[in-house]
């Protein structure tokens, strides 16, 4: 199993590379960094943009431009930004945080949503409740990210108003200032992170309930399900120790394999409710034409679903004795 | 329906004619919109002292926190990287400077910092600031001419070329500046004469402490001022010769400012904090506001946004008319509209009016056609001499200037031919994609120009500078920002060798008295001329004005003292008087 | 993308090639049968055959035209204007059909042009195997790493946005996906006897491929596809949202309803309708796909364990 995840990483480095090299190349030659100073009114002198350029290295040729930052890349340098004071490493680095805590905790709460919505759709097959399930997965399924986003901030003023207390933010992460006290803070922090992550989180339980349901009736019309129940165990012990376990397993390496749309997915999320993640960070730098921010926006999200392929890959053969690697 | 659109007419009508009576027909800057209310009931009248609370009524302590809709990523605003309106609101609290641009639009001096600042010579032109005894950087170091001679080393293009400034216009005239009296008193002496000279070291380029600045180099060398220079952009600032001082920053998130204890200035401010949050989306600042996580806000207006505003209970908000102004420019390089009798063809057929009512008239009944191309109204010297059939609509007129040049095939559906019989093809008008009301106004002049045989092919660009700078364009609408420099900004734009003369205008007589009026050293006199060089550029049909961008302040209606200012100096321009009502 | 469960038809209940075309009818006869027994999936094709024509026929005669000006402007729903009008005047239910009809071609071009090109493409790697699968395979993974927003981004940057530049944008980071679920089954079925017994006939690998893989793999193809037009409209939406769609003078559902997203409180028909308009059309597309797959996949009856 390691000879098999080292020869996949191996793999995968030249995958990368090239995947580099495109974007590179599409992020570079899409627009012109220096926009902002040559429409500025008063103009700034000339020496001004010259200066700029140089340090923004245009002027280079283009195949030049990319040794220099893959060669840069092994010494930690990942290159300048458009905005001069940018460290992008530590940049980057910090967003990584804000984005994972979201994505974790909207995957988590997806998670038990699909698998305990997906296992009663599943067992009541075709009863009222599994029609309703459906017809709610679905539902949220066709919904627009941020249109769902824009009524959830509604509903959450609505609250608010009803209680007639601040319970729920839409804006950040957290107050600044941070409220005194720990309890304090932790509800401010709870209360910035409700409606974002049932934003993201109904969007990727949708399609996991429906997957849990599919998995855990194939798993229901099993051969050795029937012979538990023909054995005379009970009903819920099958449910539970035999048949649920088992339906586990595909959706184990769905998640990790769907980790790349979730972040995509945050994307939009941080950028309707303000979040200073990876997803914001990517948006203020395609529009900036920050060529060298995206290059490492690119590398720690391609690594990310690099990584996740493998473990879900290698999950499947933990959990799943059938399946072995060479 | 047709009912609910006769009301909706009747109230517009009817609200224009209280607007009317209550200005007295004056068409002045800081104007604002009818629909005003709350704490900004009396803005109109009183542009630069409504929503005032006396300090005496205000809460001792308190936060207030105020959006801003981008990130600080340089610190020196006078760098070309930090020279953006929305970071500069919330540095500028911790910078001192010479003038300020109130609310009505004019420029007065900043007592805070100031005795006293006047032309005390035209030949040369000489002029000698007085600095307050008391104003000292928070470590207890006068400001003095040192922090002059800093600003404008670093920005002259000269003793600094690795300093990107933001701009060297008058800095790079000035021959010497000498500090008397301990330094209080600086004394400018220029080369030639600048007729902005009152933009200098005003609220746009605000002074850094040179004594900080010396601590990163010699500052009489190249390397020592940009290492200095630099160093401003990098670090976030602990000094301050303003209100405030910064406690912390957290990047991309808010910058959380608090009283300057070493603050000279008459008014002390009474918020414990201040804090200026990071809000990239101004679509979610009105939810914000409702929802009580932000208390004054500062977006561009659009006809939701404003409306939404209007909704929220407990919040008051005020439209002003700003510097920027929206125009429909044309290509002298194409071949077809090198001829006059287009161009003053497509000027005449455009409805600016029309233009208004499906854009900004929408949520602003106050905003009218604009006439001027050099000054704004409420700015001193601005005189409306743009002819009245510019902009008109007239299609009649239009057909009438087209035929008696020669020109046939003038009508809907028909492919305009010039006098010598060529067809003139499709014409490319750009926009910036994204903005709709730019988006509505090519929409409207494509169909109000089609009556006159001539089509036009809408083509947004994502990048409105390079398209501007290769002149890849035969129409397009953009805005400018008029700076409260008249005198360089008409240069800059309009001279036949100014890179920013996108549309390749050159006349010989507009440049003399463009470069005439920018050396005078009377600014009546110099105002004069750049009507009478406007007068010309109109008659030219080069640039159509539109009309003048609204702005928009929206605030909790505890909040006192925080007003619309829609120079460039922004509603933090008295960032020092702001507070919260007591009763509340 | 959010994999869709994904089972081969029966295969093995395939009738030997002389007698193709009886059972393929059959076979169809049956599909056909299952899925409408599928009431939702039936009433929702329906309802999406009537917004395709409300969209095309009902767009062509609606008495405004998606790019005139009306002299109402900020209307809300009334007889004339059924959806309102914006604060330009334009008439919302010409623009919301027409946006209807962009958002349409994007998704179908997307899921056409994915799917023909990642089932050959999984076919061939499947079918094959060695080096010719791993090759194939790591393209593919290759197309996955890259970000679709980040690229579509750069892509709209460059090119402008017209509808079919962001189909192709979209179909060209789509089709891996495709490629993958292709090979899956085609790898399960190319060990099975019916293979094994063309090979034996001497069927060259061409006739094999398409004669008998790609049949046998469609159910599972045209599934996925269903599922690909709902992502795709979605996608589009997403990508308007963050300004990188389909470009003015075009219009799409995604761009009207990213337009609006601030007029939820002021003029929420704006608001509403073209958001309405998205989730009936992923809404009844996956649906469909749903019938679609319990039509093709015989072994899931009601169970009672």
């Amino acid at each position: 199993m390691l000879a098999f995840a080292v020869r996949r990483i191996a793999v995968s480095v030249p995958i990368l590379l090239i995947s580099t090299f495109i974007v590179f190349m599409l992020a570079s030659l899409s627009g012109n960094p220096l926009t902002p100073l040559l429409t500025r009114n008063p103009p700034p002198p000339p020496e001004t943009i010259a200066l700029e350029a140089e340090r923004l290295r245009l002027n280079h040729p283009l195949l030049e431009r990319y040794w220099m930052w893959l060669t840069g890349i092994f010494q930690g340098d990942f290159g300048p930004s458009v905005q001069s004071n940018l460290d992008i490493g530590a940049e980057v680095a910090a967003r990584f945080l804000v984005t994972m805590r979201l994505i974790a905790v909207a995957m988590i709460v997806a998670l038990v949503l699909a698998v305990v919505i997906g296992v009663i759709s599943a067992v009541k097959q075709y009863s009222k409740t599994d029609y309703v399930a459906t017809f709610l997965g679905f539902l949220f399924l066709a919904m627009p990210a941020f249109w769902l986003a824009i009524l959830l901030k509604q509903a959450g003023i609505e609250f608010n108003n009803a209680v007639d207390e601040q319970v729920i933010y839409t804006i950040g992460d957290s107050s600044v200032p941070p409220p005194e006290g720990f309890g304090a803070r932790l509800a401010d922090i709870a209360g910035h992170m409700i409606l974002p992550t049932i934003s993201l989180a109904l969007i990727s339980y949708a399609a996991w309930s429906r997957y849990q349901r599919a998995a855990m009736l194939e798993v229901l019309n099993s051969d050795y399900v029937r012979l538990a129940r023909a054995k005379g165990l009970s009903r819920r012990r099958v449910m539970v120790k035999h048949a649920l376990r088992n339906a586990l397993i595909p959706l184990t390496t769905v998640t990790a394999l769907d980790l790349a749309s979730i972040i995509s997915g945050a994307v939009v999320t941080e950028t309707v409710f303000q979040w200073r993640g990876m997803g914001d960070l990517l948006l203020t730098a395609i529009h900036s034409d920050d060529v060298y921010v995206v290059m490492a926006w690119l590398l720690v999200t391609a690594s990310v679903v690099i990584l996740f392929n493998l473990l879900a890959d290698l999950l499947y053969a933990v959990l799943d004795p059938r399946i072995r690697y060479a | 329906m047709r009912r609910s659109r006769a009301a909706a007419l009747a109230a517009i009508g009817a609200v224009a004619t209280l607007v009317l009576a209550a200005c007295g027909g004056g068409g002045g800057g800081g104007d604002g919109d009818p629909s005003e209310d709350g704490i900004y009931a009396d803005c109109k009248a009183n542009p630069n002292t409504c929503n005032a609370v006396p300090a005496s009524e205000l809460q001792q302590g308190g936060t207030i926190t105020f959006a801003i809709e981008k990130n600080i990523p340089n610190w020196n605003i006078n760098s070309s990287e930090g020279n953006v309106f929305e970071p500069a609101l919330a540095i500028k609290t911790l910078l001192p400077w010479t003038f300020t641009t109130t609310p009505d639009l004019k420029m007065v001096l900043n007592e805070n910092v100031l005795v006293s600042a006047e032309q005390t010579s035209t030949s040369p032109q000489t002029i000698v600031y007085e600095i307050r005894p008391e104003a000292v950087w928070n470590d207890g170091t006068p400001i003095t001419a040192d922090d002059f001679v800093f600003q404008w080393k670093t920005m002259n293009g000269k003793d600094c070329p690795g300093c990107a400034a933001a701009q060297n216009a008058g800095y790079d005239q000035i021959e010497s500046i000498t500090g008397s009296n301990d330094g209080k008193t600086v004394t400018v002496v220029f080369g030639t004469p600048y007729a902005d000279w009152k933009n200098l070291f005003a609220s746009g380029t605000p002074l850094y402490p040179a004594h900080i600045a010396a601590q990163q180099g010699d500052l009489n060398t190249p390397e020592g001022l940009q290492a200095a220079w630099d160093w401003f952009g990098a670090t976030v600032p602990t000094y301050s010769g303003g209100p405030f001082q910064v406690e912390s920053w957290q990047d991309n998130v808010a910058l959380t400012l608090v009283p300057n204890p070493s603050w000279y200035g008459e008014t002390k401010p009474k918020l414990d904090k201040l804090i200026m949050r990071v809000i990239t989306d101004a679509t979610q600042e009105p939810i914000a506001l409702q929802n009580d996580e932000v208390q004054v806000v500062y977006p561009q207006p659009q006809v939701d946004l404003v409306e939404q505003l209007e909704n929220i209970p407990g919040v008051s908000q005020y439209q002003g008319l700003g510097l920027t102004w929206e125009h429909l420019d044309l290509n002298l390089a194409n071949e077809f509209l090198a001829d006059e009798a287009l161009r003053d063809a497509i000027f005449v057929a455009t409805d600016v009016q029309a233009i208004i009512d499906s854009t900004v008239g929408q949520f602003n009944e106050e905003v009218t056609p604009l006439k001027s191309h050099m000054f704004v109204p409420g700015q001193e010297g601005f005189e409306e001499y743009l002819p009245p059939e510019q902009g008109s609509g007239d299609i009649e007129r239009a057909r009438q200037i087209l035929t008696e040049a020669g020109y046939t095939n003038i009508g809907e559906g028909q492919q305009l031919t010039t006098p010598d019989g060529r067809a003139v093809p499709p014409l490319r008008i750009r926009y910036t994609v994204g903005n709709a009301i730019r988006q509505t106004t090519v929409e409207l002049i494509q169909a109000q120009v089609r009556p006159l045989g001539l089509n036009l092919e809408i083509v947004p660009t994502d990048d409105l500078g390079e398209t501007t700078d290769s002149g890849d364009y035969d129409l397009i609408v953009f805005a400018w920002v008029q700076t409260p420099a008249s005198f360089s900004n008409a240069q800059q734009t309009w001279l036949s060798t100014s890179e920013s003369n996108y549309g390749q205008y050159n006349n010989p007589e507009v440049d003399r008295m463009l470069n005439e009026a920018a050396t005078s050293t009377d600014l009546e006199a110099a105002r004069n001329l750049l009507n009478e060089a406007g007068a010309i550029l109109a008659e030219d049909s080069y640039v159509l004005p539109l009309y003048q961008k609204p702005t928009i302040i929206a605030a909790r209606d505890d909040v006192a003292n925080a007003r619309n200012n829609s120079s460039l100096d922004g509603p933090t321009y008295n960032v020092e008087e702001w507070g919260l009502r007591a009763s509340s | 993308m959010p994999e869709s469960p994904v089972t081969a038809p029966e295969a093995g209940s395939r009738a030997p090639e002389r007698e193709f075309t009886v059972a393929e009818r059959s076979q169809f006869q049956l599909v056909l049968r299952r899925f409408l027994q599928h009431r939702l999936a039936v009433g929702s094709l329906v309802v999406l055959l009537f917004l395709v024509l409300l969209a095309y026929v009902g767009g062509a005669l609606w008495q405004y035209d998606f790019g005139e000006f009306t002299p109402d402007k900020s209307d809300p729903p009334s007889f004339d204007h059924p959806f309102g009008t914006d604060a330009a005047g334009k008439d919302q239910f010409a623009q919301v059909l027409r946006g209807t009809q962009i958002s349409l071609q994007i998704a179908v071009l997307v899921a056409l042009f994915s799917t023909i090109v990642g089932t050959v493409w999984g076919s061939v790697a499947g079918y094959f195997g060695g080096a010719v699968d791993t090759i194939l395979m790591r393209i593919s993974d290759l197309i996955l790493t890259l970000p679709l927003l980040a690229v579509a981004a750069m892509l709209a940057h460059n090119f402008g946005g017209s509808w079919w530049l962001i189909s192709l944008v979209i179909a060209g980071l789509y089709w891996a996906y495709v490629s993958r679920v292709a090979r899956g089954v085609v790898l399960s079925l190319r060990e099975k006897e019916f293979i094994e017994a063309a090979r034996a006939l001497g069927a060259s690998d061409a006739r094999i491929i398409f004669r008998h893989l790609v049949p046998n793999a469609l159910g599972a193809i045209i599934v996925n596809a269903t599922v690909l037009v709902a992502l795709a409209i979605l996608l589009e939406t997403a990508l308007s949202y963050l300004g990188f769609g389909v470009r003015p003078p075009d219009t799409s559902l995604g761009i009207l309803v990213s337009e609006a997203q601030t007029a939820l409180t002021t003029r929420p028909w704006l608001f509403y309708f073209p958001g309405l308009f998205i989730i009936l059309i992923a809404l009844t597309i996956n649906f469909i796909g749903d019938g679609l797959r319990d039509a093709l996949d015989p072994q899931q009856t009601k169970v009672r364990a």
